[in-house]
């Protein structure tokens, strides 16, 4: 006994040692970093206000010059001019009954603008312009999906890359077995399949808190690539599934144009359409449920779960609903991405596909339609200008150093938006010029 | 009895325990971080992979495997300790999501900078003992699935388990650590240096960590890769899961029954893409029944 104890203390006194060389070590080490760290996130805060100072500066002036010009105007204003402006009020103010009483209505008709200027703003992109846009509106699809998920319910799924491959491979293998259905049904089948799965991966978030749902979802996106070679006969296996027939538009469409464009497809103006019209209608229906009762429920949900649950919000439900809800976008996101780029391959829905999904999500602004977007466009864009960095650098394209870029940049943008402005681009700027607001009034 | 031992089933016992004691320390260093600061590290496995390639890089200069492997572990400890100081203490007290996310940038940021740094293809490691199986009978030349390096890599990860065990539970320092994890606020009042509480335990845990990607390293096909540890790692957190984060023994006990049973799936269903779909049914059915996991006793959260 007395020598197990003396075996226990002389392991101790090693264990103490070893530990103190590795303090010695750390603690200088660790201190130096930190404040490396610190030292370059004050710069970057300090690098920032100029920008927003000169912003305010820039902006405050010419806002009060028209504020200015408008009253002078004002002042100068005929009777007859008056009544104009009387009925431009007259005019204004119902358009602002009406959204406050037709929530619903309005928010359709600002999509409907907006996207009818997007369609509009096609007409005049050159081809890797509309590419990009339509890979930026599928990808924004899934990204408001998650936005829905992390900022409203406050659970954060790792595995929607591999739900968004779900809708990819659904939507591929369909249209290859039934190659005459119409797009939107190919659409709604991988949306249908991305909730399903959704579902039964969610089912278990009723039980899981933060950290344990993240994980399992990890788990999920890692055994992806394997669960879709278990499938092999369907998927192809290793190599990519291509699509019969590329997306193109319907004959009466093309005779519609015919005359002035000669054609849709080739300068990829008709995937960008396609891609901004379906993004519009699933936007459309993310906001109406960011507004609506469930909404507000699941934000109870994530501030207070006691106080919700007094509420009579159903906890597990509203948990399973925004892990399917999220799920299903991912499918229709991916199934949009398969008919936009015509192809699919397994390579494509590894770990890195969800981290990356993550990470624009973050950068753009969690819980926010504004940032969902911008998250999009990010995503989309990013690939070209990480090649524009590689051929500035002259670094080797096809390097170790110029492929793992992405992840890099990526990997280091998410700790550093999440230390410094955890709201994101939209959320940030939404926070700043609320600032101001208060400010002036 | 030479036929029972080298049966089918004898044989996938004893290669998927060389599997499981693997899992089940990656399993344990998770259960270490989650105790002493309740963050899940999604960047263990990646952490681990870049502490080997830190140690292994020695190979290069002709130092021999033992010092590399050493060096590795050290590395591990180091950086552990580093990556609390630097980056995990900002996060103590933020919202659940912010530290997910912030491990999620880790794991991508590293495995990016060790593909840069080293390539995406894998960097040889050696085998320290013999994986050459024992013969059972030299007559009839009957093997038994179990090798010198196999017992070497049982032995170590029972060795490392039953020190941090010993740790914990038989030395001051080990309560030290408990108290600050359980207890902070109380702990500070008694004494107790809670911050280098925090910081030690994720040394301890980095340095399991990093024991396991050594032990990977030898066994994997084309050696180190910087993925190498994502699949250990996520079989690993299922097994943590399912044996209760709190529990060190339940994490190894749980990864060793997860390496048994990734191998007789691998086997008798000839396809290695079942074990993670069957991993997580398993996970899903157990946290269905004991949401606080198997060998986890008490359930306790804060309103």
């Amino acid at each position: 006994m007395n020598t197990f104890a003396g075996f226990l203390r002389r392991l101790s006194l090693l264990a103490r040692a070893i530990l103190k060389v590795v303090l010695a070590v750390v603690a200088p080490l660790a201190g130096f970093l930190r404040r490396l760290l610190a030292g370059f996130l004050r710069r970057l805060s300090v690098l920032a206000r100029p920008i927003l100072k000169v912003m305010l500066v820039v902006v405050t002036p010419l806002a009060g010059f028209l504020r200015r010009l408008l009253a002078g105007l004002l002042r100068r204003l005929s009777v007859v001019e008056r009544a104009i402006l009387r009925v431009v009020l007259v005019v204004l103010t119902p358009l602002a009954n009406f959204r406050r009483h037709h929530p619903v209505l309005a928010r359709g008709i600002l999509t409907v603008v907006f996207v009818a200027v997007s369609l509009f703003a096609t007409y005049f992109f050159d081809p890797i312009t509309n590419y990009n846009l339509a890979a930026g509106a599928a990808m924004s699809i899934v990204i408001v999906g998650l936005s829905f998920l992390t900022g409203f319910s406050g659970q954060v799924s790792l595995g929607n890359g591999a739900f968004m491959g779900v809708g990819c491979y659904v939507a591929a293998i369909w249209a290859n077995h039934h190659a005459t259905t119409p797009m939107i049904g190919v659409l709604a089948l991988a949306t249908a399949a991305g909730g399903a799965v959704g579902l039964l991966i969610g089912l278990p978030a009723t039980r899981l808190r933060g950290p344990y749902l993240a994980g399992m979802t990890i788990a999920f996106a890692v055994a992806f690539p394997s669960v879709l070679d278990l499938f092999s006969s369907w998927t192809n296996g290793g190599t990519a599934l291509q699509l019969p027939q590329l997306l193109s538009p319907p004959g009466w469409i093309v005779s519609l144009f015919s005359k002035s464009t000669g054609s849709l497809t080739p300068n990829n103006m008709w995937l960008a359409d396609v891609a901004i019209i379906v993004a519009g209608v699933a936007f459309f229906f993310m906001a109406n449920l960011f507004q609506s009762r469930t909404g507000r429920a699941m934000r109870l949900v994530r501030e207070n779960e006691v106080a919700a649950e007094l509420a009579g919000v159903s906890l597990a439900r509203a948990r399973v609903l925004a892990f399917m809800v999220a799920a299903a976008y991912a499918g229709l996101g991916g199934g949009l991405t398969t008919l936009v780029s015509g192809s699919v391959a397994p390579s494509n829905f590894q770990l890195n596909l969800s981290i990356t999904i993550l990470a624009v999500l973050v950068i753009g602004g969690i819980g926010t339609l504004s940032g969902a977007l911008i998250g999009g466009m990010v995503y989309a864009y990013s690939t070209t200008w990480i090649n524009q960095i590689v051929s500035h650098t002259n670094l080797d394209p096809t390097g170790s150093v110029a492929t793992s870029l992405n992840g890099i940049i990526f990997g280091a943008l998410l700790i550093i938006v999440m230390l410094v402005a955890p709201l994101g681009i939209a959320g940030s700027l939404r926070l700043f010029i609320a600032k101001g607001l208060a400010r002036r009034s | 009895m030479d036929g029972f031992l080298a049966s089918r089933a004898v044989s996938d016992l004893l290669v998927g325990l060389h599997f499981g004691v693997v899992i089940g320390l990656v399993a344990l260093s998770l259960v270490l971080i989650w105790r002493a600061t309740h963050i899940l590290n999604f960047a263990q496995g990646a952490m681990a992979a870049f502490s080997a390639y830190l140690g292994m890089s020695l190979l290069s200069y002709n130092v021999g495997y033992w010092w590399c492997a050493i060096a590795s572990v050290f590395a591990g400890l180091v950086f552990g300790g580093i990556t609390e100081r630097v980056l995990i203490r900002r996060l103590y007290g933020k919202p659940e999501i912010n530290p997910i996310v912030v491990m999620v940038g880790f794991l991508a940021l590293l495995e990016a900078i060790a593909t840069a740094v080293w390539g995406a293809s894998g960097r040889a490691v050696p085998l320290p003992f013999s994986f050459v199986d024992w013969q059972l009978n030299s007559q009839t030349g009957q093997t038994i699935a179990i090798s010198p390096e196999g017992v070497y890599q049982i032995v170590a990860a029972l060795v490392v388990t039953i020190l941090i065990v010993v740790l914990f539970r038989y030395t001051n320092l080990g309560l030290q650590l408990r108290a600050a994890a359980v207890a902070p606020e109380v702990s500070r009042l008694l004494g107790v240096r809670v911050s280098r509480m925090l910081t030690l335990g994720w040394i301890l845990s980095s340095g399991v960590g990093a024991v396991a990607a050594v032990i990977v390293a030898s066994n994997f096909g084309p050696g180190l890769t910087p993925t190498v540890m994502d699949a250990p790692f996520a079989i690993a957190f299922i097994a943590a899961a399912v044996g209760g984060l709190e529990s060190p023994w339940g994490a190894l006990l749980a990864g060793v029954a997860f390496g048994i049973m990734q191998q007789f799936v691998t086997d008798y269903l000839n396809n290695s893409d079942y074990v993670f779909l069957i991993a997580l049914g398993v996970l899903v059915v157990v946290l269905m029944i004991r949401p606080q996991g198997v060998f986890s006793k008490s359930v306790s959260r804060r309103v």
